[in-house]
């Protein structure tokens, strides 16, 4: 107990020389907490350090040295990174598992897509190109964050901007702002990933809402991220925002297969601590609205829009927040059937086909709206999976509607060096279901150019919807989806959905083989020329063969019999 | 072509070409290769009508004329599309046809009707034309521009060639047996050789003038695409063999299998391959240029980039021009039966590869590697019989020796 006095004094008098030296840097942490209608429980981190009055670095100036960068709060190896390669808006997310929207809504943060998702805008500039900064940012961040965003290279780097719009204002530098965007479908985010975002945390996870943070507990839920946003809020300054989503499964780690959860049931921990730096420390509470009755221990510190809200900071006690269901038993799962999904559009991409040669992607689209919906739809596909953009069919209930789609911009691929970008915009009539067909070519590779496991075959990264026009009575009835303005920052964002992943398998020659078809076929060219050239090069002569018919002929024989006639 | 039989054929043909075909004839890699298929060429017109430069991306490599063709002058649909593959059929069929008589130097022949049956059904013919590969095509100007030739008017055969160059640049292999037919005659000289009859200096003017069309053609295809990227995507792909689709050919699966840094290495040695027998057959065949045409046919069918069954197709249907050479054929039953035996390997063992699943890759690599071995022997086959055939038959006791 002693030492625990000792302790709050000494971070009472670290929180205020850290305050004394960051009064231009701001930390807020907040948690928020959804139990979902499937039983399962949504929990968003969110860790934003603002660094006051900063503005990204002009490209233009990348050959002058940079101002000195003194953070106290603001991660600094990420801030370097920031600053050597002039990004103003960076997004960085990794991903565990495939996020349902049907059963889960929208996510509180929109880079749901299964693997590795970095988008940057960055001011071009006539010194070093944008792709040779994109090159760097990618390279160092792999290495910041120990994931593979090294092979986010040119054959997976698109510019899809009309999809990807900065969140944050652009500064007004000498040239434009440029966006890459690559994704990575087959990195695994986990432990390796997470130490490293923690220690860019001022607390790390030894205080505040991050000690929450157990890796065990983690990487143990049925889906799992963490994101980087950066951006640049031209009246605030930088702003850099950790995430982390994770969805659990109360209901599975329960005994008795109850709902019930508590921050010590899920996360096998409780808040102990504030962090001391932190401005504003924020547990949220989405209250359910469902028929049975529940607790929530202990008393909020307010409660708006069945929203309960903690403030870490203000409590001595260790924060332990529990929602019950006291008088329901073993959760009973919604019949899916039944309810209606909580996206505005639900959206299934198959890859169909036995060929390794060719295939057909299928898109079915369903308009959960009373009213006509547009949807912009992306797909940033590498070239291990080719277009045939002539066969793209559209159909709404067996008859062709190819009306409904219109192509905004196609970049095809190149195989070996660039993927496919394709924008388009979808129509959704009322209340149906479109359906897109589309011939796809499996291209074949070099066999230096295939995976270890390549029997296992490419991941092809998500495609992207982002709904935005809504028909006429859409104020009405657009009540089914969820409010997006719960997220801190306040900013509507548009709403992306990401469609699953796909898995290609592509034909694979013998590895075991090199040595051999060298051998083999130039064996048969080799044979083919030298048995061309034995005909063509020599002459063709009649010689007398067997017995001959006198020995005065024998005589004669001694002379060279053979009479050349052809040439 | 008023002769009722020949109309029948032509009515079976287009019969044959409105028939349903299987699916899987559409993406068929031994009937289409990626710079001749149909879905690529429609990919490539979809784009260009929707303003994307087709020639910015991989997967098309026609050339720009059969793109401004198609995209203006003839659309493709299901109704067209298969008359204008039969149509450029039967345009080489008569082109065939008229070279034999040429060859024969009579007006009509008893087996003018074989020699168009023989090209309209040949089944490595027909089979890549029911697919709609534009190799069809290749070879309808191949005929047409041997056919100008073998008339003498070098002008038409030099400008169809250049064409032909323009959709597929192996071809250009056939220049100067093309350039010398030109300037002689196409009557049979296998018999009688001879030095060659006219003088090779007046094969240089129509050089020039070949060099022209090409460069015209050339010029209105960058205008066309609105630039050159056209050469890389569509020349380029036969010397640096970026894609690397199966196809019965011998490269795909070398370059597949080929380490990195031997790549341009090899792809030198095969390029400069093809060129080396151009001059050998013509100066070892200068007495009968035709002849000479037929066996550089017989080594792209062969050793080309990117083959397709037309190829060979091509060669064994013109088989039917050189009846003298018949009985002096090497060994024509092996070859045959090694034909055989490679048409059924292949289709099953693609299948069994890239559709059933239960094969690899070696399996058709193997198989191809048997078609290569069938093709080289039926070339070997004419080389023979095309020196041979001079020596005429043999009495008992005497037998042909090489010195």
């Amino acid at each position: 107990m002693r030492w625990n006095i000792c302790s709050k004094t000494s971070l009472l008098l670290a929180f205020h020389v850290a305050t004394a030296f960051a009064l231009h840097e701001q930390f807020d942490e907040d948690l928020h907490l959804r139990p979902l209608r499937d039983g399962k429980l949504l929990s968003r981190f969110s860790f934003t350090t603002l660094l006051k009055g900063a503005t990204p670095r002009d490209p233009q100036l990348l050959s002058v040295d940079d101002e000195a960068q003194h953070y106290t709060l603001f991660p600094l190896a990420l801030g370097q990174v920031l600053r050597e390669h002039a990004v103003t808006e960076l997004h960085l997310s990794l991903n565990a598992g495939r996020w349902n929207y049907e059963a889960w809504g929208y996510p509180d943060e929109p880079g749901v897509g299964t693997g590795a998702e970095l988008w940057a805008w960055m001011g071009d500039s006539t010194q070093t190109s944008v792709d040779q900064r994109w090159q760097g940012l990618r390279n160092a961040l792999a290495g910041l964050f120990c994931a593979s965003l090294g092979h986010l290279d040119e054959q997976r780097t698109t510019s899809p901007s009309l999809t990807f719009q900065p969140e944050g204002s652009l500064p007004n530098f000498t040239y434009p702002h440029r966006l890459r965007h690559a994704t990575l479908p087959s990195e695994h985010v986990c432990t390796e990933n997470l130490t490293p975002f923690l220690k860019l945390l001022p607390c790390k996870s030894l205080s505040g809402i991050a000690s929450l943070l157990n890796p065990h507990r983690m990487f143990d839920a049925d889906w799992h991220g963490l994101g980087v946003h950066v951006r640049y809020r031209e009246d605030a300054g930088v702003e850099v925002r950790l995430t982390f989503q994770a969805v659990f499964d109360p209901v599975r780690s329960s005994n008795d297969r109850r709902r019930d959860w508590s921050l010590r049931s899920t996360f096998d921990r409780s808040i102990e601590r504030a962090c001391p730096v932190a401005h504003s420390s924020k547990v949220r509470v989405e209250l359910p609205h469902g028929p049975s009755p529940y607790s929530i221990t202990p008393e909020p510190t307010g409660i708006s829009d069945s929203v309960a809200t903690y403030a870490v900071d203000a409590s001595d006690e260790a924060l332990d927040v529990a929602l019950r269901w006291p008088t329901e038993g073993s959760f009973e799962y919604p019949n899916t059937s039944k309810v209606p999904p909580l996206t505005d559009v639900s959206v299934r991409r198959t890859l169909k086909g036995t060929s390794q040669a060719e295939a057909q992607l299928t898109l079915v689209i369903t308009n959960n709206l009373p009213v006509q919906v547009s949807t912009g739809y992306l797909e940033t596909m590498p070239w291990h999976l080719q277009f045939y953009l002539h066969t793209l069919k559209a159909s709404v209930n067996g008859a062709a509607r190819d009306d409904l789609v219109s192509i905004l911009s196609y970049m095809p691929p190149v195989p070996h060096s660039r993927p496919a970008l394709l924008q388009a915009v979808l129509t959704l009539p009322p209340s149906s279901t479109l359906h897109l067909t589309m011939d796809v070519l499996k291209p074949f590779l070099r066999y230096t150019e295939h995976q270890p496991d390549a029997q296992r075959g490419w991941d092809l990264p998500p495609a992207v919807l982002v709904p935005f026009a809504f028909g006429e009575t859409a104020s009405q009835n657009h009540t089914v989806s969820q409010p997006a303005g719960t997220i801190q920052g306040s900013l509507v964002r548009p709403r992306r959905i990401y469609t699953s992943i796909l898995l290609v398998d592509l034909a694979t020659p013998d590895f075991s083989m090199p040595y051999n078809v060298i051998i083999l076929s130039c064996t048969l060219i080799a044979l083919l020329f030298g048995s061309v050239f034995n005909c063509l090069t020599r002459k063709i002569a009649i010689a007398r063969v067997g017995p001959t018919p006198t020995s005065a002929a024998r005589q004669e024989d001694h002379t060279p019999a053979p009479e050349p006639q052809a040439q | 072509m008023d002769d009722p039989s020949l109309l029948a054929l032509v009515a079976v043909r287009v019969a044959l070409a409105f028939a349903p075909v299987p699916e899987t004839f559409k993406y068929d890699q031994q009937l289409s290769s990626p710079l001749t298929a149909y879905s690529r060429l429609r990919e490539g017109i979809y784009l260009f009508d929707h303003g994307v430069d087709p020639y910015s991306g991989g997967s098309f490599r026609h050339s720009p004329l059969l793109l401004s063709l198609f995209s203006t002058a003839l659309p493709l649909t299901r109704y067209t599309s298969p008359v204008l593959w039969t149509a450029a059929d039967v345009l080489a069929a008569w082109a065939l046809a008229r070279i034999w008589r040429l060859r024969t130097g009579a007006k009509y022949t008893k087996r003018d009707k074989q020699v168009i049956a023989l090209y309209l059904f040949n089944p490595y013919i027909l089979l890549p034309s029911l697919a709609l590969s534009t190799s069809s095509i290749e070879n309808s100007l191949t005929l047409l521009s041997l056919m100008f030739a073998s008339r003498g008017r070098a002008s038409a055969s030099l400008f169809v060639f250049a064409i032909l160059i323009h959709i597929s640049l192996p071809s250009l292999l056939l220049l100067v047996p093309i350039l010398l037919l030109s300037i002689s005659r196409p009557v049979s000289s296998l018999t009688v050789p001879h030095p060659f009859a006219g003088d090779p200096k007046g094969a240089l003017p129509l050089l020039g003038e070949f060099l022209g069309y090409t460069a015209l053609l050339s010029f209105a295809s960058t205008l066309v695409c609105g630039n050159w990227s056209w050469i890389e995507k569509t020349w380029g792909a036969f010397i640096t063999l970026p894609d690397l689709t199966p196809n019965p050919g011998l490269w795909w699966y070398f370059f597949t299998e080929m380490f990195d840094h031997f790549r341009p290495f090899f792809l030198l040695v095969f390029t400069v391959h093809l060129l080396i027998y151009i001059a050998p057959i013509c100066i070892k065949f200068q007495h009968d240029m035709l002849y000479a045409v037929f066996l550089l046919v017989g080594i792209l069918a062969v050793f080309k980039p990117y083959p397709t069954l037309s190829d060979p197709g091509l060669f064994i249907s013109m088989f039917s021009l050189f009846p003298e050479t018949y009985p002096y054929l090497r060994h024509p039953i092996v070859t045959g039966l090694i034909h055989l035996h490679a048409s059924l390997l292949l289709p099953l063992f693609n299948s069994l590869w890239l559709r059933q699943g239960t094969g690899n890759a070696n399996f058709f690599y193997a198989s191809t590697l048997v078609f290569g071995m069938g093709n080289g022997a039926a070339l070997l086959d004419a080389v023979w019989a095309g020196l041979r055939v001079a020596i005429g038959k043999l009495d008992d006791g005497y037998e042909v020796v090489q010195e």
